[in-house]
């Protein structure tokens, strides 16, 4: 790291920044990196930007960004290279960004969010114009003492602090901010200016602690993330719902585009002149018509509720049967943009919630198919959705729905849940052990 | 060799054969030598075609790997794009990357007899494999090829569905929907060839592509001959922008077509959530 010349040396991973020295640290970040923090603007946005003067911007540590930091890592549009033709044929220039970077004020989510990132860039064959900007940024997280209005990161197990992923981990106790190292690199960078810091100590390591408690007891909404994923991979949301989300999208994009994680794109080419271009890649939403649409017209996902209904199985089953984790870190933001209320947080409070009596025909099916399957006799069956019927109860404004029948049936010891994901044509992948690839 | 995914590799038309009136060949040559030496791929590999300043598709592979040194792509004018390819002349440049996606399960059907049923270009990436099992005819068992064109004219690759039943145990039966007053073969859906192609599951592995209307209709008499779902292989298309398992165009459930397919046996395929 090239600002890492070791002027003095950290006794310790914990230490102490008094707020006072904040923007000195800063500004001394810009000298040798190109340094974002989450600044507010005139209209009172609190928005990522690039900052060329500690001084000149009001640094907003209060407020989680509107937007999430993904376009420092994969602009909404960006050149893959540049083509030009003459006589003696196609030549490119590729792009490259090699700017050193520091992202200062991450939110925990945020961090998330480039977690993920790497799990889908780095696979397979690298993406380098990915993988370049993230090996020249270093992440310095901050914390949440105050949840968002619409924050879920708790649920999502993304927050509201980190205990791995960062570079630097900030969190406000008041008058001074408490500093953790993570990842070498973070380390490095602050050994530059150690005179900033002190070591922390006993006390501030338990204030920090108080403090993590602290906001982990004010979270407005608690998701249940696993009973979701299992209405899904059980296929119990009822039909009616997909129709009712369905309608009532808009096919804006929006919530992709404020997702941290969703990270599907586009690439085409805008021609500059007759004998020169670009090859460009955006971001994408998989919920506008034409993501899937075939030349020739065949769209497999002509339907709106067809999309509305693969945008949250890819975000919360297969990402998690695929990578362990389902790719919604809780950040709220999807919420706070969609009027329609076809985001993460409703979706899971709506599924969680529905009433018994709309899931009884996906119940069923569930059932038939096990029947078929021969892994169920119909005596099991009927004793399962006997006992099931006792789970719930429709009376009253807020109806209690029954346990999954799914979930009744791996209770009472009558089918585990590999042979019902078998069953719905899912097979469960445990990362590491490729077993589909035949070459 | 770079290591940017997203740069294509420029190629030189060298020949290009109309086909159809909508199909076209054409055999490519890399400009880089080095690149030209190491290239290799395996039959039902696609190519990610440029076309620049109107951008890339996904074309299968219709060579066959057996000879080194040749690339073809057989490209139905089908959108925008493939009709820009179709503009173009021998000597024009064009850009390639690839090869990607999961491949027939080629070692899967040494020994076995093998059943091909194809609908319009999906002959193609059959083609590469057809050739392949010709060009090293002794590893494989009997071999039988069922095409259906919508008429006469749209029959692509008739030279080489005169010449594959000159092969040893070789057969080749060929249907329109439409015939014209010259045919005198059959007429109606790749399915009505079962008669005369005299096909059981024995030992036999069954390759198809084509619509997905077509291919549904195959696998159901399929399974009634006693086909396991195992050996029926069959490829799906799919949307694609990245070719390299990313963009997210192509998923049908977990599955990525690109990385995970496009070849799936019919057990993989009856798991997909074909709208999810």
């Amino acid at each position: 790291m090239r600002r890492a010349s070791g002027k003095g040396d950290l006794m310790t991973d914990k230490l102490i920044l008094y707020k006072e020295h904040l923007n000195s640290f800063l500004r001394k970040i810009t000298k040798g990196f190109e340094l974002i923090a989450p600044v507010r603007n005139t209209y009172g946005d609190t928005l990522f930007e690039v900052i060329s003067s500690v001084d000149d911007v009001s640094i907003d540590l209060t407020n989680r960004p509107i937007l999430s930091p993904k376009r420092f890592f994969m602009p909404q549009v960006e050149t893959l290279f540049a083509y030009r033709y003459d006589k003696s044929g196609y030549t490119f220039k590729d792009a490259a960004d090699s700017t050193p970077r520091v992202i200062f004020g991450l939110r925990s989510c945020d961090t998330r969010g480039i977690l993920f990132y790497d799990l889908i860039f780095q696979e397979g064959l690298k993406d380098k114009y990915y993988l370049d900007r993230r090996k020249d940024t270093i992440l310095i997280n901050l914390g949440c003492n105050q949840p968002g209005e619409n924050c879920f990161c708790k649920s999502a197990q993304s927050g509201p602090f980190l205990t791995y992923g960062y570079d630097i981990q900030l969190t406000d106790l008041g008058d001074r901010f408490f500093v953790e190292t993570g990842r070498p690199r973070g380390r490095e960078l602050l050994a530059g200016w150690s005179y900033f810091f002190r070591p922390a100590t006993q006390t501030d390591i338990d204030e920090q602690y108080e403090v993590v408690l602290e906001s982990e007891g004010k979270f407005r909404h608690r998701l249940d993330f696993d009973a979701a994923i299992d209405k899904l991979i059980n296929q119990e949301v009822a039909p009616a719902i997909w129709e009712e989300l369905g309608n009532r999208c808009q096919n804006c994009g929006g919530c992709a585009y404020v997702c941290p994680t969703c990270y599907c794109f586009n690439i085409f080419d805008s021609p500059g002149s007759e004998k020169e271009g670009e090859r460009l890649r955006t971001w994408d939403a998989c919920t506008f018509a034409g993501f899937s649409r075939l030349a020739g017209g065949y769209n497999p996902r002509q339907d709106k509720t067809q999309r509305i209904k693969r945008r949250f199985y890819h975000k919360l089953f297969y990402d998690k049967q695929k990578y362990n984790i389902p790719s919604c870190v809780g950040c709220g933001r999807c919420a706070d943009i969609c009027f329609g209320r076809i985001d993460m947080l409703s979706f899971i409070r709506l599924i969680c919630e529905q009433e018994n009596k709309v899931s009884e025909p996906a119940h069923r099916k569930l059932g038939e198919l096990l029947l078929d399957a021969g892994l169920i006799s119909q005596k099991d069956l009927d004793l399962a959705i006997e006992k099931q019927a006792a789970t719930g109860h429709a009376t009253g404004r807020f109806a209690v729905a029954k346990k999954p029948l799914g979930a009744q049936l791996v209770e009472m010891g009558m089918v585990n849940k590999e042979a019902i994901a078998r069953t719905l044509g899912y097979q469960l992948k445990i990362p590491g052990t490729a077993e589909n690839v035949e070459d | 060799m770079n290591n940017n995914i997203y740069l294509p590799q420029l190629a030189v038309i060298k020949d290009i054969k109309e086909e159809t009136g909508d199909i076209k060949t054409f055999t490519l040559a890399f400009k880089d030598r080095k690149f030209k030496k190491s290239f290799s791929f395996r039959p039902g590999q696609f190519m990610m075609v440029s076309v620049f300043q109107a951008g890339e598709v996904p074309i299968s592979i219709s060579s066959s790997p057996a000879q080194p040194g040749i690339l073809q792509l057989s490209i139905k004018k089908a959108g925008s794009l493939t009709g820009k390819i179709h503009g173009h002349k021998v000597g024009d440049e064009i850009g390639v990357r690839g090869p990607y996606g999961r491949s027939f399960p080629v070692e899967r059907l040494i020994g076995k007899n093998l059943l091909f049923v194809a609908g319009g270009i999906g002959l193609a990436p059959l083609r590469s494999l057809i050739n392949y099992v010709l060009d090293k005819r002794t590893e494989f068992g009997r071999v039988t090829i069922l095409h259906g064109a919508r008429t006469p004219s749209d029959i692509p690759f008739k030279h080489e569905l005169s010449r594959w039943p000159k092969e040893r145990d070789a057969k080749v039966l060929v249907t329109v929907d439409r015939p014209d007053s010259r045919w005198r073969g059959s007429v109606g859906p790749v399915t009505t060839l079962w008669n005369k192609a005299d096909v059981s599951g024995q030992d036999t592995l069954a390759i198809i592509c084509g619509p997905p209307v077509m291919i549904s209709f195959v696998v159901m008499d399929l399974l009634k001959m006693g086909f396991s779902e195992d050996d029926i292989i069959s490829t799906l298309e799919r949307h694609m922008k990245c070719g390299v398992g990313k963009c997210g165009h192509c998923s049908i459930g977990h599955q990525l077509t690109c990385v995970d397919g496009p070849v799936f046996t019919y057990r993989e395929m009856k798991k997909l959530p074909t709208d999810l």
